[in-house]
């Protein structure tokens, strides 16, 4: 057993691993990310609209959305406290431009039945558009709500990390386009102690800050930490993200190993009722 | 592209928004739910019930001598019967079905779904093999020399090589959604593979109680079933409450209100009065007995196909709440 302080800045990545580092402190909402990404992918637009709940029009990562910024304006709990130390006419707005986190060790591709998800030799997890035959079991076997079907062409999407500008040896586009550098790019390990320091700094100023995608918060249940990882400032649950996740695949042989004990009661009573059920005599 | 985005129907009329940010990010949901729908459902009902047949088609032949006879041949053809539509409720399930056959490409142990393709090809030739030999045995197939060719392979062998593919095709199912991130399935994953085991032993011998007809041992064919039946039965009722009282309230809500949630208390109904009509059936004169035990074949039949819909759109609907998701992924930190 990991006591949780030797989990807090921990992954499992491994060393040559890429990844990003979303930190949410410096993210003014701009959106340039989710336009870039659409841009550089060749996304198609997502039906026009306004969702009446905040700045955020996109809603929800989707098919042809592989970044979303999420606006959640923290208002007062239900005894009228603030969760923030600004003034009661100033609002208090958090922005978190969400992406598929790159698991280390990832739900959706342990579950694709075709092969379609790979890890790429970037450490990154990408779905081979011609071999994806659009099941859809990735879809629910993601703990964070990534992939989805196209209607458009019926396979799964999602964000690959850019894997065909890291090829050129280029930085993905959103964290290209990002202009205060809330989204950064680099090897995981080096991203993960810029983390560290930067959550230290935050938290000697009084910021409640966090790191979510190391083994003790987001990265957990056997995840083993996530290869885009985020600095936080509320609890994850705020950003609509799980705190403690679980790796799905960890249920498949406990689970399978109930079915073979069930399998076995259930067999000996089949077989013990077909070799001892007398003849009927009297109907 | 006309589905609605998931904010669009997401709030209660006259809710305000500051209400659902309280809780969660404006009551959106955590995570992506499954896109399955009836085909997935009629799949898991016939593949439990071929499975279930399989499963009482080789008990019969194993340790059953010549009465069980009228079990071993019916069970068989409706085991391959059952599962024939199964890979093309699945295939048209894709959303690429020309691309099927990208599922025979690997083999992967962590995934259910990868053995699961798996384990459907294996019984489709193992139900095949065994029909095939029944055909050959009952003289369908004619007296050629192929023919006498295929009777030549041992019966009892086929009978027991069927076990292990019938066992875990009416089984896998349950371990299927328990490996997801549904908060409703994933809470239930050690409980769904027995469960959907004893549905389907249940609903076979009730299928196979319904079919075997009239001959001269078919009294005791019957009560061999009845046995079966009653055994798998108690076993879903223990299962069926297990799952609704494991769930808790927030992450069992799906199956508790609503549509989803009247099918689950309507299988679990259908498996108490399949029950009752057979102890009912021991004590009353004869003449009611075989209304009672088509009654109960039919009911407990029914209450395997409220389960299979409950389970698969409960999901849909558990996957939408946010609340349950947090519930389940809370840790001990927050
Ligand atoms: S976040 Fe989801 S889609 Fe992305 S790698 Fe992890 S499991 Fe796969
Ligand atoms: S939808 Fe495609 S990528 Fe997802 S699990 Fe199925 S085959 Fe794999």
């Amino acid at each position: 057993m990991n006591s949780e302080s030797t989990l807090v800045g921990r992954t499992r990545a491994r060393p040559g691993a890429f990844g990003f580092l979303t930190d949410t402190t410096l993210c003014i909402g701009c959106k340039a990310c989710e336009v870039a990404c659409k841009q550089w992918n060749q996304l198609p637009m997502d039906d026009f609209g306004f969702t009446g709940m905040s700045y955020d029009n996109t809603g929800d990562l989707g098919a042809t959305t592989w970044r979303h910024v999420a606006f959640i304006e923290r208002v007062a709990d239900r005894q009228g406290r603030r969760p923030t130390r600004l003034q009661p006419f100033q609002s208090h707005w958090l922005m978190l431009s969400d992406v598929c986190k790159h698991c280390v060790n990832a739900g959706c591709m342990e579950a694709c039945p075709t092969g379609a998800i790979i890890r790429t030799e970037f450490d990154t997890v990408v779905i081979q558009q011609d071999v994806c035959n659009g099941c859809g079991y990735c879809v629910p076997a993601c703990p964070f709500g990534v992939p989805a079907l196209s209607p458009l062409d019926g396979k799964a999407h999602k964000c690959t990390l850019c894997y065909d500008r890291l090829k050129d040896g280029l930085e993905p586009a959103c964290s290209k386009a990002c202009p205060t550098d809330a989204i950064q790019f680099g090897p995981v390990h080096a991203l993960m102690d810029r983390a560290k320091a930067r959550v230290a700094e935050l938290q000697a100023q009084g910021v409640d800050a966090r790191i979510y995608g190391d083994e003790a918060l987001g990265g957990t249940g056997g995840i083993g930490g996530l290869n885009a990882f985020f600095i936080l400032t509320a609890p994850p649950e705020v950003y609509n993200l799980p705190a403690a996740p679980e790796l799905p695949q960890r249920r498949v042989l406990p689970a399978f190993l109930t079915t073979a004990l069930a399998a076995l009661v259930l067999g000996v009573a089949t077989l013990l009722s077909f070799w001892r059920t007398k003849e009927v005599r009297h109907g | 592209m006309a589905e609605l985005r998931r904010w669009q129907h997401r709030r209660a009329p006259g809710e305000p928004v500051s209400a659902e940010t309280r809780e969660s990010y404006y009551g959106l949901p955590v995570i992506h739910g499954p896109h399955w729908r009836w085909p997935i459902v009629f799949y898991f009902v016939l593949g439990g019930l071929a499975g279930g047949s399989a499963v009482l088609a080789a008990a019969a032949r194993l340790v059953g001598g010549r009465w069980a006879r009228s079990v071993v041949r019916i069970g068989r053809y409706l085991a391959f019967l059952a599962v024939l539509p199964g890979p093309l409720l699945l295939i048209v399930d894709l959303g690429r079905p020309e691309r099927f056959h990208h599922m025979l490409r690997v083999v992967k142990l962590r995934s259910p779904m990868s053995v699961g393709v798996w384990g459907l090809v294996g019984f489709t030739a193992s139900a095949f093999l065994n029909a095939l030999w029944q055909a050959a045995e009952d003289g369908l197939l004619g007296r050629r020399g192929v023919v006498r060719c295929i009777r030549r392979l041992p019966d009892r062998g086929l009978a027991a090589m069927s076990l292990l593919p019938a066992f875990f095709l009416a089984g896998y199912t349950g371990v299927l959604l328990g490996a997801t991130a549904v908060p409703l399935w994933a809470r239930n994953a050690l409980r769904l593979g027995p469960l959907f085991l004893c549905s389907a032993l249940s609903s076979a011998a009730a299928a196979l109680s319904l079919l075997v007809g009239s001959g001269p041992d078919v009294q005791r064919v019957r009560r061999a079933l009845e046995r079966v039946e009653q055994v798998a039965l108690v076993g879903e009722l223990a299962l069926l409450e297990a799952v609704q009282r494991g769930s808790g309230d927030v992450v069992g809500r799906p199956i508790t209100v609503g549509l989803e949630g009247r099918a689950y208390a309507g299988a679990r109904a259908s498996a108490g009065l399949a029950l009752g009509l057979h102890l009912l059936a021991r004590v009353v004169p004869r003449r009611c007995r075989t209304v009672l035990r088509v009654l109960a074949a039919l009911v407990a039949f029914g209450g395997a196909f409220l389960l299979r819909a409950a389970m698969v759109f409960g999901g849909r609907c558990s996957a939408e709440d946010p609340r349950a998701t947090f519930v389940m992924t809370r840790g001990e930190r927050h």
